[in-house]
């Protein structure tokens, strides 16, 4: 295998500072959304006590999800030592640090009190698990951090393989982590299912894989770089594993749910009577977001089209979307069982309204905004591309 | 022994600050009142007056802070420090009658944690105004 | 305005500063003259809990108690909440047995769980339990992450939604954070009942020391059957209904 070569990207095109201006534009309006949500109080925007997490959440966990799952490309490089994908590894540890810190964000930013986020650092609980994801993110933060040190000194090279296995069991803990806030909502019917954190590392593999073939793509693209077949094929293939795994699970967690009798109000909620929370299941989760991408990625007429992959990305990464918002938000809209064997006919028990607002969707998008922009930024600043991925370098057995 | 030592230093980094630029804010009604009879207000036993003022001045948050976490966590009623003893004592009364927030511009609060850029958190939630006689 | 005698202050710094580090080092702060006598911390020798009868509850009464509470408390008055992001620290509940079509109206409010899910989850401690069964929120350390609304299966917390003045002195509450129905604790503390129970002042609802075996709620709940909201949950409440 010939020498990777890692170059910075020149970033001094007009492109370039297009790119960062419309980013910052985005970052911008999210920041104006924070103020005005934090200035005024929550009451302007769509939530309220019956759905206290709403679109931020949408996008937070979102990004929080898929940033393990960018990761998997350097594991597949380092646990699994499969070569082809080592020079993209230096990659996927900083499309994985630039999503959870864009996911953080919003989150830190929808609280109710920002301003003490000093006291959640400081003021542990070591029941919460929510305490515990904070330091799975910390933690996070400084073994990627590690890594790419490892991958990017020569001198380190060596310890890259044993770091790598931290990082990767590491993301897997905090993964599972992730899925088990909703996991300990014990009363919550959407949420009572052993199967919420396994499905949750499964998403992570589908999300962070499409967001990270979309960053590659794009950054070869516009850098005007070499990026083969062989490479792009693998990508589009694991891609559509991954998307098929996670319509397994969904299936599986629909079912399993249907079977317990005490959970089938919920069910039949989401899946057939719950109005835009049954649509976006169906037409965004479903269809959108797994058999489309799919039928992209594996149909002789658009397998190994480049554009059909993008697609299939965006589309992954939109149906992932509307998955998180069937998940948190249309789980929190149908009532709780107070009573079993009762009628509530009045003062709870009906289904939650939910409109959200235009600076929920802001920041929201503003979190995005921050991951993409830390990315511009850092592959200009250091090495983190191969100057090039054409079939030769990248895999000199391909052949056409 | 950390925490005396932090008093012990801030005490001393507040003297030299204050000492060059110090006045007494706008003590508010009750506590005008009060020092124009001349009583000896937040007077510590064994310590003179003066030095019992500056204590107080110096010290509140941790005299507050720490009744507070007792008061809420642990059901410790009663005792010296009490918020709404301080806002009882230290708000004015505007031209109308009307009590004027604690924490409004150029008020007891306001006037040096302005100065010092300190935050005022206490009156996100707090009461304001001493409560309305029944 | 005044300035402080220079002289005087230096004089005094210097005292200051010696009587401040006696005071630290021990923080025995009851060496202050003025203020009442501080009560010893609540402990865990009692239970506070509360026992709604629906068959002798009204809709009336019910009314009385939420309104009671808010008045209490001052939450209600919020002006631009709307819908479910108004507060609702206690609410009327009418439920129908789907069997017996038999209606029963009840109030709703935390249960002051034994187990509660609310401190399990909050991050930062700010949901705790006393010693003595009350749950509250410390509101100096709630974040206003709301997950502990998200963990409540009695729907029972409220998130603050919008600015707020005028607050009761004894009862503080703020934009972002999170509140919930308290016990009264000011009142018990003073040796008083809750504001709904004194309210109502009837039997339909008993407030006491569940761990007392004198007390009328300890011996109501031996002789009348009750039961707990999900009990399945084992979340063992203070408070609970009979009737349902
Ligand atoms: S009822 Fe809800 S808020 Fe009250 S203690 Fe139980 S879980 Fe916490
Ligand atoms: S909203 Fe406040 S009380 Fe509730 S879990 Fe978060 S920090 Fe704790």
């Amino acid at each position: 295998m010939s020498i990777i070569r890692y170059e910075q990207t020149q970033g001094k095109s007009l492109g370039f500072y297009a790119l960062i201006a419309g980013l910052g534009a985005f970052i911008l309006a999210a920041l104006g959304s924070v103020y005005f949500m934090e200035h005024s109080g929550h009451h302007v925007t769509g939530m309220s006590n019956r759905i206290v997490w709403g679109l931020p959440h949408v996008f937070a966990l979102f990004l929080i999800v898929a940033a393990s799952g960018a990761l998997n490309i350097a594991s597949i490089a380092s646990v699994f030592n499969k070569k082809i994908y080592k020079p993209l590894s230096r990659l996927s540890g900083l499309v994985a640090l630039a999503l959870l810190a864009g996911g953080l964000m919003v989150l830190v930013l929808d609280l109710g009190r920002p301003d003490r986020l000093i006291v959640a650092m400081t003021e542990y609980n070591f029941e919460s698990i929510f305490a515990w994801n904070i330091i799975l993110y910390n933690g996070f933060f400084l073994i990627v951090g590690v890594y790419l040190w490892m991958m990017f000194e020569r001198r380190m090279n060596k310890y890259s393989r044993k770091v790598g296995i931290a990082a990767f069991t590491w993301r897997l803990i905090l993964t599972t982590g992730t899925g088990s806030i909703f996991g300990f909502l014990v009363a919550r019917q959407a949420y009572d299912a052993v199967i919420m954190a396994p499905m949750f590392v499964v998403m992570s593999f589908a999300f962070g894989l499409a967001f990270f073939v979309l960053v590659l793509m794009a950054s070869y693209k516009w850098t005007e770089r070499a990026l083969g077949d062989a490479i792009v094929n693998r990508l589009s293939n694991l891609l559509g594993v991954f998307v098929a795994a996670v319509l397994y699970f969904v299936a599986v967690y629909h079912l399993g749910n249907l079977y317990l009798a005490e959970n089938s109000g919920v069910e039949n909620f989401i899946l057939m009577d719950g109005g835009i929370y049954t649509q976006l299941f169906w037409y965004g989760q479903i269809i959108l977001g797994g058999l489309l991408p799919l039928a992209l990625l594996y149909s002789p007429a658009t397998k190994g089209n480049r554009s059909m992959l993008g697609l299939a990305s965006v589309l992954v990464i939109l149906g992932g979307l509307a998955q998180l918002y069937v998940i948190i938000i249309g789980g929190q809209a149908y009532p709780m069982e107070l009573f079993p064997g009762k009628e509530i006919l009045e003062g709870y028990g009906t289904i939650a309204a939910y409109t959200p607002t235009l600076p929920e969707l802001m920041l929201g998008l503003g979190g995005i905004a921050v991951a993409l922009i830390a990315i511009t930024y850092l592959v200009k600043f250091l090495p983190f591309l191969p100057e090039s991925l054409a079939d030769h370098v990248a895999d000199p057995h391909h052949k056409n | 022994m950390s925490r005396l030592l932090v008093v012990f230093l801030s005490v001393m980094l507040g003297s030299a600050i204050a000492h060059s630029d110090y006045h007494i804010p706008n003590l508010g009604e009750k506590a005008t009142e009060f020092k124009d009879e001349g009583k000896e207000a937040h007077k510590r036993e064994g310590m003179s007056h003066a030095a019992s003022l500056i204590l107080q001045r110096k010290m509140h948050p941790e005299l507050l802070l720490h009744k507070r976490d007792k008061t809420l966590r642990q059901g410790v009623r009663g005792g010296y420090a009490q918020l709404k003893e301080c806002v009882e004592c230290h708000t004015s009364v505007d031209k109308n009658g009307e009590h004027v927030p604690i924490n409004a511009p150029d008020q007891f609060c306001a006037t040096c944690h302005e100065k010092v850029g300190t935050s005022l958190d206490c009156f996100s939630c707090h009461r304001t105004t001493p409560a309305e006689e029944l | 305005m005044k300035e402080l005698n220079r002289r005087e202050f230096i004089k005094n710094s210097t005292a200051v500063t010696a009587s401040v580090a006696t005071v630290a080092s021990g923080i025995s702060l009851t060496t202050f003259a003025a203020g009442p006598k501080e009560t010893d911390p609540v402990t865990n020798e009692k239970r506070w809990g509360m026992l709604i009868d629906t068959n002798k509850l009204t809709e009336v009464d019910i009314e009385d108690m939420v309104s009671a509470c808010q008045e209490e408390h001052g939450w209600g008055e919020e002006t631009h909440s709307t819908g479910d992001q108004k507060p609702g620290w206690i609410k009327k509940v009418k439920v129908k047995d789907t069997a017996t079509q038999r209606i029963s109206n009840l109030a709703l409010m935390c249960q002051h769980c034994e187990e509660p899910p609310c401190v399990d989850v909050c991050p930062t401690n700010a949901s705790m339990k006393r010693e003595d069964g009350i749950v509250l929120v410390d509101k100096h350390r709630c974040i206003g992450c709301r997950y502990c609304m998200m963990a409540c299966p009695y729907d029972a917390r409220s998130f603050v939604h919008e600015d707020l003045s005028n607050q009761k002195e004894h009862m503080p509450r703020g934009k972002g954070t999170v509140e919930s129905c308290t016990l009264c604790v000011h009142k018990v503390d003073k040796g008083e009942q809750p504001a709904c129970v004194e309210a109502l002042n009837s039997d339909a609802v008993v407030f006491g020391d569940l761990l007392d075996p004198t007390s009328n709620i300890h011996q109501t709940l031996k002789r009348v059957q009750s039961t707990q909201i999900r009990a399945d949950l084992n979340l063992n409440t203070g408070v609970r209904y009979s009737g349902i």
